[in-house]
């Protein structure tokens, strides 16, 4: 130990600050050296010439001017406003994360790691929607269900793109099993006597619904006598017109308008065998004006001679009947 | 003659110190300063008002004793408190309150004695609030200077004399021997007040007692 370093420890030490082993080095210096000895001798003799300095108490009555004059100020400061408490607090935790380093870096770190995440998500899902854009419409659109297409509806080309866009519609068969009195049967009935694709399903549907009316199963409904009316006007086959005429005959004599489809298959229908049997459904009102005359016209001029013999056998029972 | 109790960091006595040996002790001893502190941060004014009675005697005498002014020690008493009630919600208990205050206290004063060091104001006696002058000494009992009044002017003189060395050194030395001399606090302490390291304190003590000790050196001839 140089004297040096032995003069800052005897200050150390006459304050009871140096540590015990630092001390014991420093009696064993003193003890050898002289002017250590002299300069510890000194500052022992600095500290009671000190104590002639002493602190003293201070007295009651500047403690009680000081806190009264204290107590006045502060009254006399205004109330903290809210934005000065908002901006002191503020200030504290501003000043706690700086005190906390590492809680710091960690927001920082996990703030970080988010924003990287993100980013990737928000690629890859960038990434995905290109890659939909450039396949094409057959890869990613599932296969359409079994059943025909109806047809086209409309095709558009996507700008700047081999891609076109078809839109369609597409036939789907069902099946539907059912009582004759259930109301969407009978519905599908009628779209079948206006079917034009197949004369079979018209034929079985106008046979159906002949014979349900025939039975009395609520066929009141005019619908249905309408439609086995423009069956027999406009049919293009005589089977189905035939059954038409057959299942409008309960109505020839309530219905004035069953009666002149009738009276106009009489006259232009094709088929002798339907104007045949227009006559003898015409029967129980040939004393309607319009029945004997329509008779009277085919009694004389039609070109089939079995039309014109059943016409005057019908017209020589009228006064019989009358 | 009256000293100045020894105290720590804490702001307890030596004797009180050896008593909490442990720091969770001294953590529960503190735990109702504490208390009033965040209460004063909270805008309580009692809760402030029972922190500066605990604290005003010592604030009045490092101030008194460092400016040798009751007008002096009043004024820094006055924005000492103030400045502590306005920054209160800034104590983050980080250190103790204690420090806190004093903290504040020896920047008032150093900067009362640096304006001093400039009006070269050394006075070897005090000033009472009416601004007349008092002498110290003799306010100061001490039964000897009865039984001898010799021996009690000496040392008047002697306490002048010192007065004038104290008055000799730098601001930032005088803050340091007045901390460790009369108030007893720790070298520890003394840095986190002035806000520089134990080992700076250290150092400005030495030099402090060394100017000291060549001021006074006629006296021990």
């Amino acid at each position: 130990m140089n004297c040096e370093l032995a003069h800052e420890r005897i200050v150390t030490a006459a304050y009871g600050e140096l540590p015990d082993e630092q001390m014991h080095e420093l009696d064993r210096h003193v003890h050898a050296c002289v002017e250590c000895r002299t300069e510890r001798e000194q500052l022992l003799a600095l500290k009671v010439l000190a104590e002639a300095n002493p602190v003293i108490e201070p007295d009651a009555n500047l403690v009680a001017r000081s806190r009264q004059r204290l107590e006045e100020a502060l009254d006399a400061l205004p109330p903290k406003r809210w934005y000065e408490w908002l901006s002191q607090r503020m200030v504290n935790n501003f000043a706690s994360l700086q005190a906390a380093p590492i809680g710091a870096c960690l927001l920082l770190i996990v703030g970080a790691g988010c924003g990287v995440l993100g980013g990737y998500e928000v690629a890859q899902s960038r990434a995905a929607r290109i890659a939909g854009q450039q396949t094409p419409v057959a890869q990613t659109t599932p296969e359409p269900p079994g059943g025909e297409i109806a047809n086209i509806s409309s095709i558009a080309r996507i700008p700047n793109s081999e891609l076109v866009e078809v839109t369609y519609n597409q036939v789907v068969p069902r099946r539907r099993q059912g009582s004759l009195d259930d109301p969407q049967i009978r519905r599908l009935l009628m779209m079948a006597s206006q079917s034009s694709e197949s004369t079979t399903v018209r034929d079985d549907s106008v046979e159906l619904l002949v014979a349900e009316c025939r039975a009395g199963h609520s066929c009141q409904a005019e619908e249905i006598r309408d439609a086995l009316m423009v069956r027999l006007r406009y049919d293009q086959d005589e089977g189905v017109r035939a059954k038409a005429l057959e299942g409008l005959q309960p109505y020839v004599v309530e219905d004035v308008r069953v009666r002149d489809a009738v009276l106009e298959a009489l006259m232009n229908d094709g088929d002798p065998r339907i104007r045949t049997s227009a006559i003898s459904i015409l029967e129980p009102v040939e004393s309607d004006t319009s029945v004997r005359q329509v008779l009277h016209s085919v009694a004389n001029s039609d070109e089939n001679p079995h039309i014109r013999t059943v016409s005057r056998e019908v017209l020589s029972r009228v006064p019989q009947f009358q | 003659m009256t000293t100045a109790t020894t105290t720590d960091g804490s702001g307890r006595g030596k004797a009180g110190q050896a008593g909490l040996s442990t720091a969770e002790e001294r953590a529960a001893a503190r735990a109702p300063e504490m208390e009033l502190i965040r209460q004063a941060q909270a805008g309580s004014r009692g809760a402030f008002d029972a922190l500066v009675r605990q604290y005003e005697h010592q604030v009045l005498r490092l101030a008194l004793h460092l400016t040798g002014s009751e007008h002096d020690a009043e004024d820094i008493y006055q924005e000492a408190f103030l400045k502590a009630f306005r920054y209160i919600g800034n104590f983050r208990f980080e250190c103790s309150f204690y420090t806190w205050i004093y903290r504040i206290v020896t920047n008032l004063c150093l900067d009362q004695l640096r304006r001093k060091k400039t009006r070269r104001e050394d006075r070897a006696v005090v000033l009472d609030n009416s601004g007349d002058e008092i002498d110290v000494l003799a306010s100061v009992s001490d039964e000897r200077s009865y039984s001898n009044p010799a021996r009690e002017l000496d040392r008047k003189v002697l306490a002048g004399r010192i007065q004038a060395a104290l008055g000799k050194l730098t601001p930032r030395e005088r803050m340091v021997f007045e901390l460790k001399h009369y108030q007893g606090l720790r070298l520890r302490t003394i840095g986190e007040m002035l806000s520089t390291t134990e080992e700076t304190a250290k150092n400005t003590l030495f030099r402090a007692t060394k100017k000291l000790r060549t001021q006074l050196a006629e006296l021990r001839s």
